[in-house]
């Protein structure tokens, strides 16, 4: 582990300073790599890649704790395993595979697309139907044919959805780790005490929980900002993230390059942690194995 | 366990919203097992179902030596991150820096592929090269190669991914199990090895064989990392993507894609019946055990 991950990951930051060569790089002091990231467009995209990232993980909490939420609470103790191996299941099948699917699904002529239009032609000939019953002539509501939505394959929006969809059993994992810290009285407690089922999730579920939400969430921040595969399968043209840039920059044999990003993704990784660690002490959630 | 309080409904809506969850991550991945299936690929009008799409990724040679390589390096990655896994579960047992060691154990996993396979890619060109050096300086050609990008380096790279899972599988299957027995092993006489393989190795088994299943499942699914590392060969994962990426996709790549997801849906699907029924005969015995106590 230290010979094959500390080591490497540590010494990206010594790469990141080497000068390049033509096809190598070799050992000296430049900061020519940070100043190239920083002051070209992939500086800007790596910050909107981490804008993306942000939404991904607003997102993926708010669909996925709750889940998590509910599972803890509510099923029985002896069914809990058997739920939270479903969320196990999508998360067994590659990431590459469910990506990849999603581009039939999200498609133009996909799924999504599908379903819609029938929905949208059931409600206008119901509409044109009802106007017609009504008046005695044909309606001139909903008259447009289907307009396929684009939006959701190859733009940003398909991005944060394929991440969502990526990374969502991970906050499931987290939140239900996490929900072990909150004891079942709690929810009584606040029940007796008069507080709304919105005020014990915001006021004290959250506080609680939020080691392990916050694992969760830089997990899902942290590799949706440096999984290439992403942007590169659903993004469509223009659309990077840091993993993008390194691998591009890697095949352009610029290894100082590559390594900087790297290294400051390691940085932008460690300091998350560090501040998680200070905020929320996150060895409570090794609790359990303890 | 219902909410006495509660209300029957929100308590089904819930369910309802789990389960739809659940439905939406897994849709897109039947689809593609769906229309792999069809005759006239995505998208046609006619559906008919053949399986001839199967048949033209199988008879590809191409596509076979990929599937070979591919079980192959799962074969390897579970040959030695298991073990591995095994041994640093112990390890976390007895080590006194258990926050530190978890750390380290679990970073791979916060770190994303591409940038740890790249990372790893660099490395592993240094070391080559300090190989090489440190032989033609000695005057041996014995370390000519030893990091060569190839079959081990990208083994190195997914037992780096596939590590942290098996840890940690096995770590909770082991926190069930209790130190005790095994100094009442070794009191009455038994080696470190006999206490190990005949009292403590028969109640994590199931942990260790899941954390097989998961070893290869990642191992059969990893992309980045692989990729990155791999040298000259293809693995399926691989010739799918650059298929994806570069000449768009075939009725063969959705077979492949489906290929891919079969083979992961079979091995869990296996893996949590046999757990399944394995934890219903337990309690079924441990009920019977009960029974005599509960009616004195």
């Amino acid at each position: 582990m230290v010979l094959f991950f500390a080591v490497p990951v540590a010494l990206t930051l010594v790469w990141s300073v080497f000068e390049r060569t033509m096809f190598w790089m070799e050992p000296g002091f430049t900061l020519f790599a940070y100043e190239n990231f920083f002051t070209s467009a992939r500086f800007e995209n790596f910050l909107n890649a981490m804008v993306h990232s942000a939404v991904s993980v607003v997102v993926c909490f708010a669909l996925g704790f709750p889940v998590a939420v509910f599972v803890r609470r509510r099923v029985p103790t002896v069914a809990q395993h058997r739920v939270i191996l479903l969320f196990l299941l999508p998360f067994m099948i590659s990431e590459l595979i469910r990506l990849f699917s999603l581009r039939p699904v999200l498609g133009r002529t996909g799924v999504v697309n599908g379903v819609l239009e029938t929905v949208y032609n059931a409600a206008a000939g119901l509409l044109n139907g009802v106007h017609t019953g009504l008046t005695g002539r044909p309606g001139p509501l909903l008259d447009a044919p289907f307009e396929p939505l684009s939006v959701i394959l190859y733009t940003p929006l398909g991005v944060i959805i394929g991440e969502v969809l990526t990374f969502l059993p991970f906050m499931v994992f987290a939140g239900f780790l996490a929900m072990e810290a909150v004891q079942g009285y709690v929810f009584e407690l606040c029940d007796d005490l008069g507080a709304g089922p919105l005020r014990t999730f915001f006021d004290v579920v959250v506080p609680l929980a939020a080691p392990g939400i916050f694992a969760g969430a830089v997990f899902v921040f942290v590799n949706g900002l440096g999984g290439g595969l992403i942007p590169d399968v659903l993004g469509g043209p223009g659309a990077v993230n840091a993993g993008l840039i390194v691998l591009d920059s890697i095949t352009a044999l610029d290894f100082p390059l590559a390594m900087a990003i790297s290294a400051i993704m390691m940085l932008t990784l460690t300091l998350l942690l560090y501040l998680g660690h200070r905020l929320f002490d996150l060895t409570k959630v090794l609790e359990p194995i303890r | 366990m219902r909410d006495d309080f509660g209300n029957v409904w929100a308590y089904r809506a819930k369910w309802t919203y789990t389960l739809l969850v659940v439905c939406a991550l897994m849709t897109p991945v039947f689809y593609t097992v769906y229309v792999s299936f069809n005759e006239h690929g995505f998208g046609a009008a006619k559906y008919d179902f053949t399986l001839d799409w199967y048949r033209v990724v199988l008879g590809d040679p191409q596509l076979t030596r990929a599937l070979v390589w591919t079980g192959y390096l799962a074969g390897g990655a579970v040959l030695a991150a298991v073990p591995m896994g095994l041994l640093a579960a112990k390890l976390y047992k007895r080590t006194r820096h258990k926050v530190a060691f978890v750390t380290l154990m679990l970073a791979p996993l916060f770190v994303p592929g591409d940038i740890l396979g790249s990372a790893l890619l660099v490395y592993f060109k240094n070391l080559n090269g300090a190989c090489e050096r440190l032989g033609d300086s000695l005057g041996v050609d014995w370390f000519d190669g030893w990091f060569e990008l190839g079959f081990a380096t990208a083994l190195i790279g997914q037992v780096l991914w596939t590590l942290p899972y098996a840890f940690v599988v096995i770590l909770i299957t082991m926190s069930r199990y209790r130190e005790q027995q095994t100094e009442a092993a070794r009191a009455c006489g038994a080696t470190a090895w006999q206490a190990f393989w005949h009292v403590e190795f028969p109640q994590i088994r199931v942990g260790v064989f899941s954390a097989c299943s998961f070893v290869l499942i990642l191992s059969f699914n990893e992309y980045p990392r692989t990729n990155l590392l791999k040298g000259g060969f293809d693995t399926f994962t691989g010739v799918l993507i650059s298929q994806m990426l570069n000449t768009g996709m075939s009725p063969e790549s959705y077979a492949m894609g489906g290929m891919v997801s079969s083979v992961s849906i079979l091995v869990v699907g296996s893996i949590l019946i046999f757990t399944l029924a394995r934890a219903e005969r337990l309690e079924r015995r441990l009920r019977a055990q009960q029974q005599p106590l509960g009616s004195d």
